[in-house]
């Protein structure tokens, strides 16, 4: 008895033991795993401040580390690290980041427009006027970080997005064709090329935004460009107007110079059709060119704007044009004013001229030009005949989102919805948020 | 209450009696702290967010149950929720048809043949090893109308009438959806209703056939009803798991549910409510939602399981 006791006081004891073991490690182990979650992420050493800026642009690591590189040389006191999040994560991520109260970054990549909105409303950002000198920048520009309520700029803008066809300029050659002047030079163009067995054009009825931008790029002159935007924000007309449909028709009349079965066309699945040689114009935006271009280095890419659609009522092709996004501080930073110092350089000629010819872009910096020729054509045609991408610039501040609702209203049509119907879709979607300021 | 103490008294590790309390709580607490911050704190959090107007990730004052309110009566939300909610129901019938029925038909088949038995359960289960991600990209390469093999293959052997724009036509893209869906999970009810079939002493059979019943017949009258409490749980589990697709859908169709929200489902709506949703009030409407969700998911799954156990108790 005594004896079995003993052995189950010294099983108890062993396991008493172990215990103390497993729990030791526990919290070594939790202590661990909590440690890093404390330690901030811009930290001061050996009288350095780090500097974290938040991007959704993995594929620039390189770009932007050069970029800073000439920020630092001129600012000793100061690192910039560039931390980039996946884009399809990064809105998911910013919004927990910006509410750390420590240990967030301090300059953070913001979408422009509509979707800036809420991190405004929620106090999450640091307003910029009087402390970045964007006095030579156009209003247009600015518009796309600004807080819609308070008029405050809360980012400094830096790419410039512009709309037009990609062309190879092989297939054009060969099949003797020039960029077009008319809708029956764009047309005839698009024939020859289908009786040669090239796709004409490669686009992606499956994505709406895809097709929308379609719509900015053919539709304009059809609906009017800048005249009919205003004329919507002030409530002298709506998306049900006849010109605005016919607009929306004359993209899926080209259904036709589309890939087979565009509507299940995926974006990746078009852009490989343009690049692998299978089709040989692409509707685009300026974006796609620096990737086409490392993608397929042989490729020669050519840039022409759609000539001015059947009735247009504009009779001169227009370049559209939106800001891609902008850098501002987050208000939990702990390095405001080094942050601040960064997003003023940010606004300087000497970043724009760095950014525009490093990561092959059209910078908002008044002065600046892009760095590439192609580039530098799509810029001229904005500067002399450029058009707002009004879904994203004007009607991109609700739910629905302007650009997804008009695509909404685009695919549709691919399947047989009438144009009026589209077009009452389009304003059914639009009118849920957006108050026409009268006048 | 004396029974209760001695029993804590008892050694541990001398076989047969408990461990103690201490012990016990020991190893359950670190399973325990992970469900309370993994499971029990979101769905908690979730439920309070719900209650709240916000202003991006900024909590502003208590709103009762207007944000639930937003979401039955705000456009687009309004109309999104109900058409949602009608592709997660026809994603749980087509599943039930196509998935469960077939899942039934391999386990049987599988149940009586002798040859190559393991190496077909491992080959209808093997696409549970992939993630649906990955099955969702997998599946929209290969229905490329341009490159995809399923096109391709339809027009070599003289069927290119049928080759269609599966991911683009709003009337195919959510039965496509489905049948992806049932390629990747038919070894899941297979090997639940294989499992079952095996627990079947062979005399039930035998003893139908000496009393003239037909294959159909065993199968219907004998069979089938002894697997009634399998057919439950697959059914249980089949509309847990077609109520929450989200992964799936997201690789085939982005995020939108296209063509023109044809493939749209709650847990889609969701995703974009919370992260592609330019209303300040992003985080309460889609907690709103996440919380609908919930109470459906758990309230039909606990209804259904009565259901079921009833339909046991009265075969036995």
């Amino acid at each position: 008895m005594r004896t079995s006791s003993k052995t189950s006081g010294a099983a108890e004891k062993g396991v008493n033991l172990l215990m103390r073991k497993f729990c030791a490690l526990v919290a070594a182990l939790g202590a661990t795993l909590a440690l890093p979650a404390c330690a901030p992420s811009t930290n001061s050493g050996g009288g350095k401040v780090h500097l974290t800026v938040m991007t959704w642009r993995p594929e620039d690591t390189a770009g932007y580390e050069k970029i800073f590189d000439a920020y630092e040389k001129n600012h000793p006191k100061v690192t910039v690290d560039y931390k980039p999040i996946k884009s399809t994560d990064y809105l998911t991520v910013l919004p927990n980041e910006l509410k750390k109260s420590t240990g967030g970054p301090d300059v953070v990549q913001l979408k422009p427009y509509g979707p800036l909105q809420s991190y405004i409303k929620a106090g999450n950002l640091v307003p910029l006027d009087g402390q970045v000198n964007v006095s030579g920048w156009q209003d247009k520009v600015l518009q796309a970080a600004k807080g819609k309520d308070d008029g405050k700029l809360y980012g400094v803008p830096y790419a410039l997005q512009t709309l037009g066809i990609l062309y190879n300029k092989k297939i054009f050659t060969d099949q003797k064709i020039e960029p077009p002047k008319t809708w029956a030079d764009f047309t005839a163009a698009c024939e020859k090329l289908k009786k040669a067995g090239i796709t004409p054009m490669a686009t992606s009825g499956l994505q709406p935004w895809v097709l929308a931008i379609d719509h900015q790029i053919f539709g304009a002159t059809r609906f009017g460009g800048n005249d009919f935007e205003q004329a919507v924000l002030t409530g002298k007309k709506d998306f049900t107007d006849p010109d605005y449909t016919a607009s929306l028709q004359t993209v899926t009349d080209l259904k036709q110079y589309f890939p087979d079965q565009v509507a299940a066309v995926d974006y990746p699945d078009a852009q490989t059709l343009f690049t692998s040689g299978k089709a040989a114009m692409y509707p685009g935006g300026s974006y796609e060119i620096g990737p086409f271009t490392k993608t397929s280095p042989d490729l020669q890419i050519g840039w022409f704007d759609a000539p001015p659609a059947p009735g247009a009522k504009v009779n001169q092709p227009l370049t559209s044009g939106y800001v891609d996004g902008s850098f501002g501080i987050n208000a939990h930073s702990e390095h405001k004013t080094e942050a601040t110092e960064l997003v003023k350089w940010m606004a300087t000629p000497e970043f724009g001229q760095l950014y525009a010819s490093t990561l092959k872009q059209i910078s908002t910096v008044p002065g600046t030009t892009p760095g590439d020729p192609l580039l530098t054509q799509a810029y001229q045609g904005y500067q002399q005949h450029g058009a707002t991408y009004m879904m994203v610039v004007d009607f991109g501040y609700g739910n629905p989102l302007g650009r997804d609702q008009e695509g909404q209203a685009l695919q549709k049509m691919l399947g047989g919805t009438s144009a009026a119907d589209a077009g009452k879709l389009v304003q059914k979607g639009i009118s849920a948020w957006f108050k026409p300021s009268g006048g | 209450m004396v029974q209760a103490q001695r029993r804590l008294r008892r050694p541990v590790g001398t076989g047969g009696g408990r461990p103690r309390r201490r012990v016990l709580l020991t190893f359950l607490l670190p399973a325990l702290a992970l469900y309370t911050v993994f499971i029990i704190y979101p769905l908690v959090s979730a439920a309070e967010y719900s209650l709240y107007s916000w202003s991006g990730n900024r909590q502003d004052g208590f709103t009762g149950l207007s944000d639930f309110h937003q979401l039955f009566t705000k456009y687009p939300l309004s109309e999104q929720v109900w058409r949602a909610l009608g592709h997660n129901c026809l994603f749980f019938i087509g599943t039930m048809l196509i998935q469960t029925t077939l899942g039934l038909a391999f386990a049987v088949l599988l149940h009586k043949s002798r040859r190559g038995k393991r190496f077909l359960q491992t080959a209808y289960t093997l696409p549970h090893l992939v993630s649906p991600i990955v099955v969702g990209y997998l599946w929209s390469i290969m229905l490329n109308p341009q490159f995809g093999a399923i096109n391709a293959a339809l027009r070599d052997v003289g069927l290119g009438a049928l080759a269609q724009p599966w991911r683009g036509d709003p009337h195919l893209a959510l039965p496509v959806a489905i049948v992806v869906n049932a390629w990747q999970w038919v070894g899941f009810p297979m090997l639940l209703f294989g499992a079952a079939l095996a627990g079947i002493p062979d005399e039930y059979e035998q003893a139908a056939r000496v009393d003239g019943a037909s294959s159909w017949q065993v199968f219907r009258r004998v069979t089938l009803p002894l697997l009634t409490p399998v057919l439950g749980i697959v059914t249980v589990l089949t509309f847990i798991g077609t109520f929450n697709v989200l992964d799936l859908v997201f690789a085939l169709q982005g995020s939108q549910g296209n063509p023109g929200f044809a493939t749209d489902t709650l847990g889609l709506l969701f995703y974009r409510t919370a992260f592609q949703n330019p209303d300040p009030n992003a985080i309460g409407q889609s907690c709103a939602l996440a919380v609908c969700m919930f109470v459906l998911i758990f309230g039909v799954s606990l209804a259904a399981n009565k259901i079921f156990r009833r339909m046991e108790d009265r075969l036995t």
